[in-house]
């Protein structure tokens, strides 16, 4: 991003200005992005303390799960929400993006800054606030290296909702259409991974693995902070992979997008 | 400044391959004023999004001050302004100010030199009691005029205007002239204007590219293109009886119920003469005068009423 920083956050402030308009509704949406994840969490507590366990992971085994996964995902919804092609489309469609390629700076920065969206910090607190509620019902012992596995564990689960909104953005460049398949990555990709990988199959255990690696960045990790071994085929120590592997598909993601704006035709006029 | 050869950009629809533009060639010297006109669906906006960076090309060469648009995008619009008819650059619920703030963060000016320029374009285009308004409380014209300072503030080499004059009253309209003018003269920036008011184009520019179905039907001065469609204009009249009309210096080229369209000279005839003269004869219900437009060109082009390209 050539032209700094200080660009991208100036563009977001002015983001952020233009919607202080409303307070009230603002706190009010981001409180509800929080609360979402409590009544997630409320569900999932309720359902596994009625049959015990669920795959030999206790309820509050499961809530790190959980917590993990969502504060990952408000985190990479903060950047990327409105790149999905629901909205992203409309910014298409009017040519809105037409004057985003007139500047010099990087549309995708661009794009970010100025559709910022503070709100999913609710759910990125909610999310933290889980992880150490269940971290202390599970008896999680807090090294600095737990801690470090931990935060990667939300970074690069959010690197990857970033990227998945990044590639649905890609998407809308060619059917300029808006289109919800992107949520069933962003959203349910994220909740079908903050479940113990013991409960799927091989077929959706390999594509959180190795197409949207979701399982590196959440369930593996959380084995590391439980001590967990895990099952065969998914052990602990692929944790060592997490960050290579969000690497790759942040990757390519940024090589869609970039193929995607040199097939940008906008709308007709 | 620009070069452009063998352009070319195909659209994939569900119909089909769509041509946008179909193999396009012209020059534009430094400092040139050049209308770009045609009719809608023309190509007009297709051509300016690819000199603009905006759109890839499908084939063909684009060199912008040396720069290829789609690939050099950023170096480029670091010295390209922009205006497009009625979407806005501007930000939208913030004070006008500070639209002008972040146009000097984005294109990194220096805080005396933006200031200075600020200053001058303020003045120029009256926009000083503007400031502290949010962008949405702008009236067109208001806005229109904001704009074109946003466009301009960076100090751009190259200028590309995409109908900026649509929708305007007439004192608004002026106002966009003037400043464009006086830009063009004094700071030398280069001007492609796409536009469908035939007044913007005899009022600003010097040359004009006329392409109609993606091809360039006319690449010459504006003058000698005025010599040949300035000559005449059309007189419509609405007669109480079904009769018909000769009047002297008039030639009735069209004829509907008790409608007529009288073609006359503008050099030869005033309006107000023809139209004693007509009232003289007949009785009238109604009165309009026609001025020329850029699909009534376009069509005399076909019909051969003036030479096609030239250079």
């Amino acid at each position: 991003m050539r032209a700094g920083a200080a660009v991208y956050r100036r563009l977001a402030t002015a983001t952020l200005r233009g919607r202080v308009t409303q307070p009230a509704g603002f706190v009010l949406r981001t409180l509800g992005t929080g609360l979402v994840v409590v009544t997630e969490i409320v569900g999932v507590v309720l359902v596994v303390e009625r049959f015990g366990s669920l795959a030999g992971w206790t309820a509050p085994e499961v809530v790190l799960l959980v917590g993990l996964g969502a504060a990952g995902q408000g985190l990479g919804l903060v950047f990327g929400d409105r790149l999905e092609p629901s909205f992203f489309s409309e910014v298409v469609r009017k040519g809105s993006f037409d004057h985003v390629l007139t500047r010099p700076t990087s549309p995708l920065g661009w794009m970010v800054a100025s559709y910022v969206e503070v709100r999913f910090l609710g759910r990125v607190a909610v999310g933290a606030g889980a992880v150490a509620w269940a971290a202390d019902r599970a008896g999680v012992d807090w090294t600095l290296s737990r801690l470090l596995v931990a935060v990667m564990a939300v970074a690069c689960c959010g690197v990857l909702v970033f990227a998945i909104s990044v590639l649905g953005g890609a998407f809308t460049f060619y059917t300029v259409e808006g289109s919800e398949v992107v949520n069933i990555f962003t959203y349910g990709g994220v909740s079908l991974s903050c479940y113990p990988m013991e409960i799927y199959g091989p077929g959706l255990r390999a594509v959180f693995l190795w197409v949207v690696p979701f399982a590196l960045a959440v369930y593996v990790p959380a084995l590391v902070l439980l001590g967990r071994e895990g099952p065969p085929g998914l052990p602990a120590v692929l944790v060592w992979l997490t960050p290579a592997a969000t690497a790759l598909f942040a990757g390519l993601a940024a090589a869609g997008w970039r193929t995607g704006i040199r097939h940008y035709v906008g709308t007709g006029s | 400044m620009i070069e452009v050869a063998g352009l070319r950009k195909e659209f994939r629809t569900r119909r089909g391959q769509v041509v946008g533009v179909a193999g396009v060639d012209f020059q534009v010297a430094a400092g040139e004023f050049v209308g770009y006109a045609g009719p809608n669906g023309a190509g007009k906006s297709t051509t300016v999004k690819m000199l603009s960076g905006i759109l890839t090309p499908s084939s063909g060469r684009i060199t912008v001050d040396g720069l290829v648009p789609a690939k050099h995008r950023r170096q480029l619009a670091q010295r390209m302004g922009v205006v497009f008819g009625q979407r806005t650059q501007l930000w939208w619920d913030l004070p006008l100010f500070d639209s002008f703030d972040l146009v000097r963060h984005l294109y990194r000016m220096p805080a005396s030199t933006w200031r200075r320029r600020l200053d001058e374009l303020a003045g120029l285009l009256d926009l000083g009691p503007l400031f502290s308004q949010p962008v949405r409380t702008l009236s067109l014209g208001q806005r229109m005029r904001a704009e074109l300072a946003a466009a301009v503030l960076p100090t751009p080499r190259v200028l590309f205007l995409d109908e900026p004059t649509i929708g305007l009253d007439v004192e608004a309209k002026a106002a966009v002239r003037d400043f464009l003018r006086e830009l063009n003269r004094a700071e030398g920036t280069t001007v492609i204007l796409t536009t469908h008011d035939l007044d913007d184009i005899t009022q600003l520019c010097s040359w004009l590219m006329i392409i109609d179905h993606g091809r360039l039907i006319y690449d010459g001065t504006v003058d000698r293109l005025r010599d040949v469609y300035g000559t005449t204009r059309v007189l419509v009249v609405d007669l109480v009886d079904d009769v018909r009309v000769e009047v002297e210096g008039a030639a009735t080229v069209r004829a509907e119920g008790r409608r007529r369209w009288l073609q006359f000279a503008r050099d030869e005839l005033s309006a107000a003469e023809l139209i004693a003269r007509v009232l003289d004869r007949h009785e009238v219900v109604d009165l309009t005068l026609v001025e020329p437009d850029i699909e009534d060109i376009v069509r005399r082009i076909y019909r051969g009423e003036t030479a096609p390209t030239s250079g």
